[in-house]
């Protein structure tokens, strides 16, 4: 059997914790296919397991039931066909933006490395900061580097894990521009865990929605709508709305006054 | 006018700090010129700087000093190459610091100088006793902080590398070794310091040159000022060797003060 | 059988002291060494039974205490008035701490020779170096202390209107407390370390130090073995005792902090 590349299946999955000899169920029963090239977002609350579920498909993770391969293959471990953008942009504080960027390309010689860092700081806007050490950047810009290194490594799929949660509001808007105009660029499968709603309505082609207690996939959405989105629009509200009535957040018909 | 002068170059508080030395200097000249101690036991300050200047003008006290800095950097590199590769296998290998720790700890617990008898037993009181010596009070500063370092690399960064799939001494020179860097020179500062200071008993049990050997020799032949022209040079250095490595140490952690992620 | 996890941690523990005797038996029993330079553990335990059953090794014992604890009071009540008053007065500060920090820089060990010049051999030159021992670390420590007290705390003060008095003994000593007994741990450690060097550098008939020389001079290394046993131990109880002590001053304030 073949499949594209770039694609991530998750069958009959199910994790759970011993704690005190009590069992904790973290996911139960997940089944879902990241289709290559696709923007997916995996929506929920904190605790409802999807940061454990991205750690899976990241390799970090190792004890589960059920399945999760990467291109028809079972995943063993961390592996260079994905790449990964944490919440904290866990640049290395000694290295220099530029072998931030270089970490993951140690087998290289000097000659490509320099190119693909070149080429993936001039993608991220931060052309001339290889010398700059992450101590002297923002927090948007850490953000950005972390992505360039995540990128640099030519992955397949990149799993972000709430990569935009460390930053405020307004500069967390730009970078979800500035994500979109990367995925489009890459054409590469993009998997984000967030717990934003409008972040995911604004950068996905599908979202799966989480809940918690066992972490179960409550319902997935596609959204078709063109790029590039407008938070404002009616559709925009729709779609929100129906997500949020998913969280019981819903606000047009709140019981006490639905007489 | 000069009133703002003096605040603008901290002068008051510069002046403050003179007071001690200085009501210091006019007992202790009174003291010598009023005969109120012995010349034996106290010489006026005057004396000793002459002392001090005759004693480099002679070479005998730069012969001396190289005498006691050459061992304290045999001892220095012995014990502390000691504390750093076992700190390191402490700090990676949990089981292997299950297995070292309480003999470390016990160990630990005798003073330095109770060891100096063990080691003429063994050695006698030749140069290669003393390189022990000092060895051993450099060992520990350098162990523990090695350790601290090592063993208090975060998580996060552990899985950076697991990420990237770094292994073995990729793993050790890329990621380990700098992230524990800033308490490594810590060690090494502690580490110096110590052999410094051991390294100056050390020559108290007898040998022909030295800082140490200077004072003990003024010592017998009742030079004082040769016995406090050693405790200046004693403190000289020591200041040295410390204010050097910790301007080493401002700068390599520098650049990494606590960051994670700054305001947009 | 089930080993609990702590069983195995402490059988690991003492696995290597075991294996190192065991192979220290071996190495005197198969006649490798000269009992003179390396006794056996038989040998040793033997010497530490005949000198703890006689009379003589604990009054030894007892003066090397007596000889400690009246250099280690004198250095900590000295050492922590000196460090009060330059951290409650600044001007105190500022003439003080420059010739302090001056003469700190001049190990204690070079003292000696001076000393000994100036008083003699006898017991009050090593009850002064092991006071100047115990001064730096307590003195240095309460002024870190006393200067580190939260502004919050002593704006609360004078919201309340306490006098000078009222404001060290309730707010600067207890808030300095942790800071003061770590201070007095250091401390107790560097005049267990320097008695040593006083007994050995500043001859003496009565003291541990004093025996173990004697050890070296007739050659008996199972004496000297013996007596850095009982360094080693006593060390290690008065050091444990003060950090109980220690613990539980700064337990009384975490327990304050929450009242």
């Amino acid at each position: 059997m073949s499949v594209e590349k770039g694609t991530l299946e998750i069958r009959n999955l199910s994790k759970s914790y011993v704690v005190d000899n009590n069992q904790l169920q973290i996911l139960k029963n997940i089944n879902i296919t990241f289709p290559s090239g696709a923007f997916v977002s995996i929506l929920g609350s904190s605790g409802c397991g999807k940061t454990t579920l991205l750690r899976i498909m990241l390799g970090l993770e190792k004890q589960y039931e059920g399945d999760a391969l990467i291109d028809g293959e079972k995943i063993k471990g961390p592996g260079s066909n994905r790449g990964i953008v944490f919440q904290d942009h866990r640049l290395l504080p000694w290295l220099t933006v530029g072998e931030n960027v270089a970490f993951g390309l140690d087998k290289l010689n000097r000659k490509e490395k320099k190119l693909l860092v070149d080429d993936h700081l001039k993608l991220v806007g931060l052309s001339g900061f290889e010398n700059a050490y992450p101590s002297n950047l923002s927090g948007g810009m850490a953000q950005r580097v972390a992505i360039a290194r995540a990128l640099a490594n030519k992955p397949e799929i990149l799993l972000l894990d709430e990569p935009l949660g460390a930053l405020d509001a307004l500069t967390r808007m730009y970078m979800q521009k500035e994500l979109e105009r990367l995925w489009e660029f890459e054409k590469i499968t993009m998997i984000m865990v967030t717990h934003d709603v409008e972040e995911a309505i604004y950068l996905s082609d599908k979202i799966v929605i989480m809940s918690s207690r066992p972490g179960v996939i409550k319902k997935v959405i596609d959204i078709p709508s063109a790029r590039p989105r407008d938070r404002a629009s009616s559709e925009f509200m729709h779609i929100k709305a129906e997500i949020l009535k998913e969280f019981h957040l819903g606000t047009e018909y709140p019981f006490a006054y639905a007489i | 006018m000069i009133k703002k002068i003096f605040k603008r170059l901290g002068l008051k508080d510069k002046l403050l700090g003179l007071i001690v030395p200085f009501l210091l200097l006019i007992i202790w000249q009174g003291a010598v010129t009023k005969h109120l101690f012995s010349e034996l036991l106290v010489v006026p300050p005057l004396t000793l700087l002459n002392t001090l200047i005759e004693l480099a003008k002679s070479g005998d006290l730069s012969s001396n000093i190289l005498a006691s800095l050459n061992r304290v950097l045999i001892g220095f590199l012995i014990g502390a190459s000691g504390g750093f590769i076992l700190g390191i296998a402490m700090g990676l290998s949990p089981i292997i610091n299950r297995t070292l720790s309480p003999l470390v700890k016990a160990l630990q617990q005798v003073p330095e100088f109770a060891w100096m008898p063990v080691i003429i037993l063994l050695f006698g009181i030749d140069e290669f006793a003393k390189n022990i010596f000092i060895a051993i009070g450099a060992f520990y500063p350098m162990l523990f902080n090695t350790y601290l370092g090592v063993s208090g690399v975060p998580d996060k960064y552990h899985e950076l590398a697991q990420v990237y799939q770094y292994k073995s001494h990729r793993y050790l020179a890329k990621v380990i070794l700098p992230s524990a860097l800033p308490s490594i020179i810590t060690g090494i500062r502690l580490s110096l310091g110590l052999s410094w200071v051991f390294v100056v008993g050390a020559e108290f049990f007898g040998t022909e040159a030295g800082v140490g050997f200077m004072m003990i020799s003024g010592r017998q032949l009742f030079q004082i000022d040769v016995v406090m022209a050693g405790l200046v040079v004693i403190g000289t250095i020591g200041f040295l060797l410390n204010y050097v490595l910790q301007l080493l140490e401002k700068k390599l952690s520098g650049g990494r003060v606590a960051f994670d992620g700054g305001i947009a | 059988m089930n080993i609990s996890k702590r069983t195995k941690s402490v059988l690991g523990s003492i696995l290597l002291p075991v294996v190192l005797i065991i192979l220290w038996q071996y190495i005197f029993s198969a006649g490798y060494i000269a009992s003179a330079i390396l006794p056996s553990p038989h040998q040793v335990i033997k010497t530490f039974i005949i000198h703890f059953t006689e009379n003589e090794y604990s009054f030894h014992i007892i003066s090397s205490l007596k000889r400690v604890l009246s250099g280690f009071f004198i250095g900590i009540v000295s050492g922590f008035l000196f460090g009060l008053f330059i951290g409650l007065s600044r001007t105190a500060e500022k003439i003080f701490s420059p010739s302090f920090n001056a003469v700190r820089q001049i190990s204690i060990i070079g003292w000696i020779p001076l000393i000994v010049m100036w008083f003699g051999v006898n017991e009050f030159p090593r009850i002064i170096i092991i006071a100047a021992a115990a001064f730096y670390p307590i003195a240095l420590n309460t002024f870190a202390g006393v200067r580190n007290v939260p502004r919050e705390y002593v704006e609360l003060a004078s919201v309340y209107g306490y006098n000078r008095l009222k404001l060290i003994t309730r707010i600067i000593l207890p808030s300095a407390l942790p800071s003061i007994a770590t201070g007095i741990t250091l401390a107790l450690g560097m005049s267990w370390a320097m008695l040593m060097a006083a007994e050995l550098f500043i001859p003496t008939n009565i003291g541990i130090g004093t025996r173990i020389q004697i050890g070296r001079e007739k050659f008996n290394m199972a004496l000297i073995l013996v007596g850095i046993i009982t360094v080693g131990s006593l060390g290690f109880a008065m050091t444990s005792i003060v950090e109980i002590i220690a613990h539980a001053a700064d337990r009384g304030r975490i327990l304050r902090k929450e009242i």
